[in-house]
């Protein structure tokens, strides 16, 4: 691909505009990534049976080639559940669905940190591998967590658009330049997988804060054609418990978001909004 | 629907950063910059710095209503956030996160620090006011202790990078630096006047010194 992203669009636009290291991998002639030879591979699971139970590990020897994934081990895993010491056990519960990066189910935590099994490769961790649900949200079982309390999040920041209004709806669309479309779609991206949630130190089952993924959601109806008309509405949503000022600043969530989501770009310029509103607040509009 | 303003919790976190800046990032540099002129002697820093400072109108007021209360509230507040929050600086190993943490510390650190130092000079002149006719020699007398220089020199360095730092993320929340790149290159800025605030305090403290 030719097409540059322009200046100001974060970084990550790359990701969109150059397929070539995707097509490349798909081929499989990506010099970058080593021959894979690993021929078997060690996994500690933490388990729990049920919402209210202990948890506890096992541990596991499995088959693999390097450029498996986490979630293909998974499955394996769940045809043969068998411990290192031989025992059988229930297989591990855990949840996957697109298998390609966009759905957003199969968030876990590897090696302590939130990543998409799905799109984890094997040969990227060195030694055992280490899976447990997702942080700061209520397991489930095993490696399936509910996180239901992200679309609560979204109903509270009013993360949809009024279609019905006080305009004409067969009017053609309003405009976009090429440029807001390319920033607006970086944020669309967000599959609500959740890592960011869980990555954040501020965000967790027992504070408001509705977490930078939401407010990332915020910042692009905001400035969306048809968005843009209740704007007001979701800052104000967001001006108040568990709303922006929550936010510590501590920029986990854009570390680990596996859509690269400028999610610290949405927070500041949700931050200059605000303060305008403030402003507007005070002295009138 | 409420509006920002009737909103104590935004009002609160809002009053809460601003406070960090004015009047308290502001009167921290001024103390720095004051305090810098020990090196001119003990005859000077008398008469000059503290004198005048002694005979402002308003003094206690002042004292109280610029500098206490929105210390007190900043800190009260300030430790409130900390319960909040839940900081893993050795999971996520990034930058941001480890001042996050930081932050964290350095406040909880600077409230032990602020009750010594204010106990040891405004408490302490206020018991033998004598102390205040000879300031120099008193700070002189004190900082000559290396347990109470090494003190000085800690809440002052974890002072200026509260502040630096506070800056920096102060500017997130007001949306001065909206994308990731301005974001980082004012962090910088940040950096240096934490390193000019330090280096100041720093010269200050040893202007005390013998
Ligand atoms: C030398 C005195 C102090 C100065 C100059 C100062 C300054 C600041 C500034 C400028 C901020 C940035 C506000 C923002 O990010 O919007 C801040 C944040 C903060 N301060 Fe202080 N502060 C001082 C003392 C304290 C004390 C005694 C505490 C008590 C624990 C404290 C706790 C905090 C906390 C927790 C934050 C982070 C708030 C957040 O991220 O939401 N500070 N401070
Ligand atoms: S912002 Fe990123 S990490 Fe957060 S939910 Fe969306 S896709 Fe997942
Ligand atoms: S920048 Fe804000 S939202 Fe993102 S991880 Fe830090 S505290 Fe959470
Ligand atoms: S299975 Fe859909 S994101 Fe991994």
């Amino acid at each position: 691909m030719t097409t540059q992203p322009p200046d100001v669009v974060p970084e990550s636009a790359d990701l969109i505009l150059n397929r070539d290291p995707l097509l490349a991998f798909e081929l499989g002639n990506d010099d970058s990534l080593p021959a894979s030879s690993i021929d078997q591979i060690d996994l500690k699971i933490r388990r729990q049976d049920d919402p209210f139970s202990k948890p506890y590990w096992q541990q596991f020897r499995l088959p693999c080639q390097g450029k498996e994934t986490i979630t293909a081990l998974l499955r394996k895993l769940r045809n043969q559940p068998v411990t290192i010491d031989g025992e059988t056990v229930d297989p591990v519960a855990f949840d996957h669905n697109c298998m390609e990066e966009v759905c957003g189910a199969c968030a876990i935590l590897i090696n302590g940190k939130p990543r998409m099994a799905c799109s984890a490769l094997i040969e990227e961790f060195n030694g055992m591998i280490t899976l447990e649900p997702l942080s700061k949200f209520p397991i489930i079982r095993d490696l399936i967590v509910d996180r239901s309390r992200m679309f609560a999040h979204l109903k509270r920041v009013k993360a949809w658009i009024t279609l019905d209004g006080t305009w004409e709806t067969q009017q053609p669309p309003l405009r976009m330049s090429p440029h807001d479309v390319a920033v607006n779609y970086l944020y669309s991206r967000c599959m609500y997988c959740g890592c960011c949630m869980a990555a954040c130190p501020q965000y967790d089952e027992n504070q408001e804060f509705v977490g930078p993924a939401t407010l990332a959601q915020v910042r692009l109806l905001n400035h969306h054609p048809l968005g843009q008309y209740e704007k007001t509405e979701r800052l104000h949503r967001i001006m108040t418990v568990g709303g922006l000022s929550d936010c510590g600043n501590a920029q986990n969530c854009v570390r680990v978001c596996p859509k690269e989501i400028p999610l610290t770009t949405a927070i500041g310029e949700l931050g200059r909004a605000v303060t305008w509103q403030l402003f507007k607040d005070l002295f009138g509009d | 629907m409420q509006t920002s303003i009737h909103d104590s919790h935004f009002i609160l976190r809002r009053l809460h950063s601003l406070f960090g800046l004015i009047p308290i990032g502001g009167f921290l540099v001024l103390h720095i910059w004051e305090n810098g002129q020990s090196h001119l002697g003990a005859e000077y820093f008398n008469y000059y710095v503290a004198q005048p400072i002694m005979h402002t109108t308003y003094l206690l007021i002042i004292e109280i209503v610029v500098i206490a209360l929105p210390l007190l509230f900043h800190a009260g507040y300030g430790l409130v956030i900390i319960g909040s929050g839940s900081a893993e600086p050795f999971r996520y190993r990034y930058r941001r996160n480890w001042l996050y943490w930081l932050q964290r510390v350095s406040g909880v650190a600077i409230v032990a620090f602020l009750a010594l130092h204010i106990g040891l000079t405004r408490v302490a002149a206020w018991l033998d006011p004598a102390i205040y006719q000879d300031l120099f020699g008193y700070m002189q007398q004190s900082l000559t202790q290396p347990v109470t220089l090494v003190v000085y020199l800690l809440g002052l360095w974890l002072s200026v990078f509260h502040l630096s730092n506070g800056l920096a993320t102060a500017a997130i929340a007001w949306g001065l630096t909206t994308n990731a790149a301005a974001q980082r290159r004012f962090g910088y800025v940040c950096l240096l006047i934490g390193v000019i605030l330090g280096s100041l305090g720093t010269h200050a403290l040893i202007g005390f010194l013998p």
